[in-house]
Order: C-alpha cells, then structure tokens, then sequence
C-alpha cells in the first residue's frame, strides 16, 4: 500500500499515490493544485501508478488537475492508470476525455 | 463477520415485530459480496421491512445485522451515519427533493456527507448523471421528468457517495417496458463495474430472475428458499414454485386472514 498523498515527483510528473475516496480528496485537491500551478514545466503528466484504491473523487482530482494544467497552458497527459480505476472511468464515459 | 466476509451483509437470527404481531422470525440471510442478490415474495410479505432492517432504519427486536464488520443494532448515532454512507438506497418512489433540480438532487449526499469543492461535486454529479444517461438533464426540476427518468436520477444520486452496497426497493414498478430495460442494464453495468453489492427487492420476477445472480423467496415471515434463479425455477418446494410460476392457489393463501365471511356479513345469529 502507498501512502496516500500528491507530490510532483520530478518536474511536470504530478504522482498520486495510495486511497483517493471521499475523505482524501479535498486535501489532496488543494495540495495538488498549489503544486500544478508552482511547476514551469510546459507539460503536466498525472502518474497514477501508485494509486491503491480510486472512487470517482479519483478521477475528479484528475479532471480538476487537468483543468489547472489547461489555464496555465501546460500539454496534460494522464499515464499508469490502474485496472480498477480504468474500468470506473469506463463507466462515467471518461476514458476518452482523460485520454485527450 | 470481518470486513473480508464473503458476505457484505449478513441477518442472522433476525425476528422484527410491529406491535404485536409478527413480522420476521428468526430469519438467516447472506448477501453475497459483488453479486445481485434478489429478495423476493408478495406483496405485503415484508421486503421492504428487510430493506429497512439491512439499512438500519428499522431496528430489529433479536437477531443481528452485519454489515462490513459491524453489527449494525450495536452501534452509536454517529457510527451508524458513517455505516451508512457505504450504503446507497433507491427508494421505490423515487424519493426526490421536488424543490431541487437534477443537479442539486445528486449533489445532495455530497454536500451532508463529503467536504468536497464545488468543482468537484459538480465533476461527480456530472459522472453519475451520465452514467444514467441524464447529464443533459441536470438544470430540469423533477415534475419535468418522466417516471423511468425520476428512478434514473434517484439511482444517480443513490450512487453519488460509490456505496459498497446498493439496495434497490421495487426498482422495477411503475415504469415501462424501455425504462425497464435501461434499469435492469444499469443495475447490472453498476454492479459489475464498480464493484457493488446489489440487494434488489422486487415481486417482478422476470425482470429479477434475468439480472440476479442469487435470489431469497419471502413469505409467512421467514425466507420460504434461496438459490441461483434456474434453481428455484426448478423448486419442489410448493410454495416457492407457486411464486415463481405466479399462481393464484397453492399453500400461500390469496385471503389475509379474516373472521368467518357469513358472519361479518350477516351478523353472529
């Protein structure tokens, strides 16, 4: 199990790690919008690879991450989704928008 | 009963009562984790009552309610509004705020239960909105709806939270053929994909037996059978093959019980 939380892994990698639910998603949001909006970086990557477990405040912290990318300009792209969340986002119809 | 069960709700040895008169006795019911379960009998057996006991809106008068490690009679005010909050609930009417409009009735539980962001609600309500196929919907108030959309959009909010477990009270009653079809699909779609338990109590038995991977026949306050619906289609079991073949006669009576016909008619001579 990871530790849930946010960080900017290396420059332009946003990595979130652990339980994204309910009871994590408003800290992380703040966390990670501070850190989207500190990067230079022309590019924003959302790492998904250490996530554990994901309800659908999972795949809202990443549409709210990419909308930080998109006003500051930045090139977004979400990788290393695991199966699970995949399936959910297949459900809400996002895995095309999260692909884009 | 730990949180690893096979099971995501277990009654064990639940009796419930109404005054006097008794309504379960010493009822044993597993729900399988990750499948549909059905409950089923006629009208008036009581289904609804073992929703209710399963969600601890009713406490029971013996027996125990394991739900994901916890007996739910045991518990506290405050533990039981957390127990809750795993549990999505499609009331049979549909149950929506008239005074709100889609959107604000998805994003009710979000708002009591969850510190989210707006942004974020309104990301979630716009996921579950589509899901039910009713995104476009979301500015119209509830008397602009059809019947078949109000259950879509109840079953949208019911989901709001990702319950592990989701009951479903007579989801079937009222709506047509078409909006039949889109529930049953979702029931199952919503089960599988995300992982839930479903708990559907329903006396509609073709639209049940073709979703539900397991099914309890209830009646005379006690569970009459359980199997997998090829099972009991097959039951030798004569009350349970009266419901399931739908006959008017057979050991479960078409009277509730009442005095004598010719006396409440004519009087005692």
């Amino acid at each position: 199990m990871s530790e849930t939380g946010v960080s900017m892994a290396e420059p332009g990698v946003l990595r979130l790690a652990g339980v994204l639910d309910y009871r994590s998603g408003p800290a992380l949001r703040k966390q990670g919008k501070a850190l989207v909006e500190a990067s230079k970086e022309p590019r924003l990557i959302l790492d998904c690879s250490a996530v554990d477990k994901s309800s659908s405040v999972g795949l809202s912290l990443l549409l709210a991450f990419i909308r930080d990318g998109q006003a500051t300009g930045k090139v977004c792209e979400v990788r290393g989704m695991p199966e699970d969340m995949r399936e959910i986002a297949e459900v809400y119809d996002l895995d095309e928008v999260l692909a884009s | 009963m730990s949180v690893d069960s096979a099971y995501a709700v277990e009654l064990k040895g639940v009796s419930f009562k109404r005054g006097s008169r008794s309504i379960f006795s010493n009822v044993d019911i597993r729900i399988p984790r990750g499948k549909v379960t059905g409950i089923m009998g006629p009208s008036g057996c009581g289904k609804t009552t073992l929703l209710r006991l399963m969600g601890a809106q009713l406490r029971p008068s013996g027996g125990e309610v394991w739900v994901a490690g916890q007996n739910l009679p045991t518990l506290s005010r405050s533990d039981l509004f957390d127990a809750r909050k795993q549990m999505g609930v499609l009331f049979q009417s549909g149950a929506l705020f008239t005074d709100l409009d889609v959107f604000e009735n998805v994003a009710f539980p979000l708002r009591v239960h969850t510190q989210l962001s707006e942004e974020m609600i309104r990301d979630i309500v716009l996921m579950k909105l589509q899901a039910v196929g009713l995104r476009g919907a979301i500015d119209l108030m509830p008397d602009e709806l059809s019947g078949g959309m109000k259950r879509r959009v109840a079953l949208a909010r019911a989901i709001a939270l990702d319950p592990q477990i989701l009951m479903y009270d007579e989801p079937f009653v009222g709506q047509d053929p078409i909006a039949m079809g889109v529930l049953v699909r979702l029931i199952r779609l919503l089960n599988d994909a995300l992982g839930i338990t479903s708990i559907v109590v329903s006396h509609d038995l073709a639209e049940t037996a073709s979703i539900a991977d397991y099914i309890y026949v209830v009646g005379d306050g006690q569970v009459l059978g359980q199997g997998t619906p090829d099972e009991l289609m097959g039951s030798d079991n004569p009350r349970i093959r009266q419901f399931m073949k739908g006959d008017p006669d057979g050991p479960v009576p078409f009277h509730f019980p009442a005095p004598d016909y010719r006396a409440d008619l004519l009087g005692a001579r």
